[in-house]
Formats: structure tokens, C-alpha cells, sequence
């Protein structure tokens, strides 16, 4: 079993996860990945303002976030819900992947950048990262 | 037109093909026409601005779009579902997005507006007349044409 999985199922409940991209096939698409990692919990936001309202709403351990979204798009939206939870866990997956919009979505409070197309093995590696046994989330504490 | 930026993107866009629908994607032959080529049922625009400005237009029968969409989402779609539309979208903005991100670290600043997705029988497009690039892709499911048209700004 790949280290990552098993360490995802190591967590004693499950974690939330927090989809955001205006696109329905990137929601589908991600939510079965996530579900494919037994011990999460995947809602969804199909736009920015959308995301900072459930993020409020849900407190979730992992935020998925697109960047390209009409209205407010990725990297501003992930500023706010920083400014709102500085601990906030985002991981950014879009296919518009310069250096000069990483670096963007990183000094916004972004924790991890996957180009798109995302891989399983990818998100699997991204949450690893993100969600390191150092970190504080409350459900998260590694058994 | 930029012909260097055009060579990005049908490369991107050979590249995702391949890696989304198989390797079964045959490079495309290429032509010059005097205004896009997009008449068929699906189409899916992505709007570019920056320092330069046009569009991407993908075109392709309804047949293809549905197969294309049931590979992506791994299981057969009933006909042109919400979820067909937007896996179509999907692909035309991996395929941009892909080819800006490497336009926009050479040193240029492109964007690209989310893709929109338009279905329907005998679509003619009473838009400007651009030079476009047109470029049929074969794949497994059928032919997908890309039309690009990409100025500097005056």
C-alpha cells in the first residue's frame, strides 16, 4: 500500500476536504479521487465566493482550489480564506501552472501547486506533504 | 498571427491528448483559412488577453464529444449531459492553460477566461473575420479541429 494512503488512514476520523473549480468534471473527478482514500470527506464550492462561505461554514483540514473560475478566481480567494484561518491547508490544482502564478498562489497562503491533469499519486503526495504529523489539526493527529 | 505562440499550443495540446485520450492522437496537418472553421455540434471557446488577444475555438461532432467525455470521466455518458459539457471544457483548458503557463515563462503575459461550451446542429459563426490556424486532431473517438487566432496587440 502506498505510504501516503496508509498514513491518510492512519487518521483517527476522517478529514474534510474542500473542492473548489467552477468546472463539474474537476469536482467529479477529484471527489473520486478522495474517495478512493477511504478516511475523507469531500464537499464542494464551484466558485470563490462559494468556497470562503463554506470554508467558514465547514472549517475543512484540506482545500482543493482551482485558479481559473469566473467572478473571484483562485489565488484571491485563497488570500481571504487565509486572511480568515492563516492555518488554512491549500492545496492549488490548475492548469495554468507558470512560476510567476505559483509564486502568487504560494505568498497568498497556498501550501502545495498540482498542474493539471492531477494524478492520483499526485493528490495522494500533496496531502501527505500538507498535512505532515507537525501539523495541528484537530482531527488530524496522527494515531 | 503568432505562429510561434500557435506552435505552443497545438503542441500542449497534442500532449494532453495523448496523455488524457491515448496515444492513438495523430499530429495534426495544419492550414491557414480566412475566419475559424467551427460549424459542427460542440464547440468550446477560451478567450486570450494580455499582450496579445484572440481565441482557441475547439469544434467536433456530438458523437465525439460524448465518447471523449465517458474516457475522461471513465464511464459511458447517456448523450450530452451537463457533466459531457463541462469534461469538454475541461480538456479545451488544460490544453490553454498548459501552453500559456509555458508562453508566460518565456516572458511573455497571456490569460485565458474559463472555457465556454456551446452545443447545437448547423452552428454558423457570424463572428469577425481573423486569419485562423485550423488544426485537425484524430483521435480514436473522431476529429477534434482547433481553431486559433493569436495577434499582438496593435
Amino acid at each position: 500500500m502506498p505510504e501516503v494512503e496508509k498514513d491518510i488512514s492512519k487518521v483517527k476520523s476522517p478529514l474534510t476536504c474542500l473542492i473548489v473549480d467552477d468546472s463539474a468534471f474537476m469536482r467529479f473527478h477529484l471527489r473520486r479521487m478522495m474517495d478512493s482514500f477511504d478516511n475523507i470527506i469531500a464537499s464542494e464550492a464551484a466558485n470563490g465566493n462559494e468556497a470562503i462561505r463554506e470554508y467558514g461554514r465547514l472549517k475543512p483540514d484540506i482545500v482543493l482550489m482551482d485558479i481559473v473560475m469566473p467572478g473571484l478566481e483562485g489565488v484571491e480567494t485563497v488570500k481571504r480564506i487565509c486572511d480568515q484561518d492563516p492555518k488554512a491547508k491549500v492545496i492549488m490544482i490548475s492548469s495554468v501552472s507558470y512560476q510567476e502564478k505559483v509564486a502568487e498562489a504560494m505568498s497568498a497562503g497556498a501550501k502545495w501547486f498540482i498542474p493539471k491533469p492531477v494524478t492520483t499519486a499526485e493528490l495522494r503526495r500533496a496531502i501527505e506533504n500538507v498535512l505532515s504529523p507537525t501539523t495541528d489539526i484537530n482531527r488530524g493527529e496522527l494515531v | 498571427m503568432r505562429l510561434d505562440f500557435v506552435k505552443i499550443f497545438l503542441d500542449s495540446t497534442a500532449v494532453l491528448f495523448r496523455e488524457l485520450i491515448g496515444p492513438g492522437v495523430d499530429a495534426p496537418s495544419i492550414s491557414m483559412k480566412p475566419s475559424p472553421v467551427a460549424g459542427r455540434d460542440v464547440i468550446a471557446i477560451i478567450g486570450l488577453a494580455g499582450e496579445a488577444h484572440g481565441r482557441v475555438i475547439f469544434d467536433m461532432d456530438m458523437f465525439t464529444a460524448v465518447q471523449l467525455a465517458g474516457h475522461m470521466l471513465g464511464e459511458p455518458s447517456p448523450g450530452m449531459t451537463p457533466l459531457v459539457r463541462s469534461s469538454i471544457a475541461e480538456l479545451a483548458s488544460m490544453a490553454i492553460g498548459r501552453a500559456i503557463s509555458q508562453i508566460n515563462d518565456g516572458g511573455m503575459r497571456l490569460r485565458m477566461s474559463p472555457p465556454t461550451v456551446i452545443t447545437g446542429a448547423n452552428m454558423v459563426s457570424y463572428d469577425q473575420c481573423f486569419e485562423t490556424l485550423v488544426a485537425p486532431f484524430a483521435t480514436a473517438y473522431g476529429e477534434v479541429r482547433v481553431n486559433i487566432t493569436i495577434q499582438d496587440l496593435d
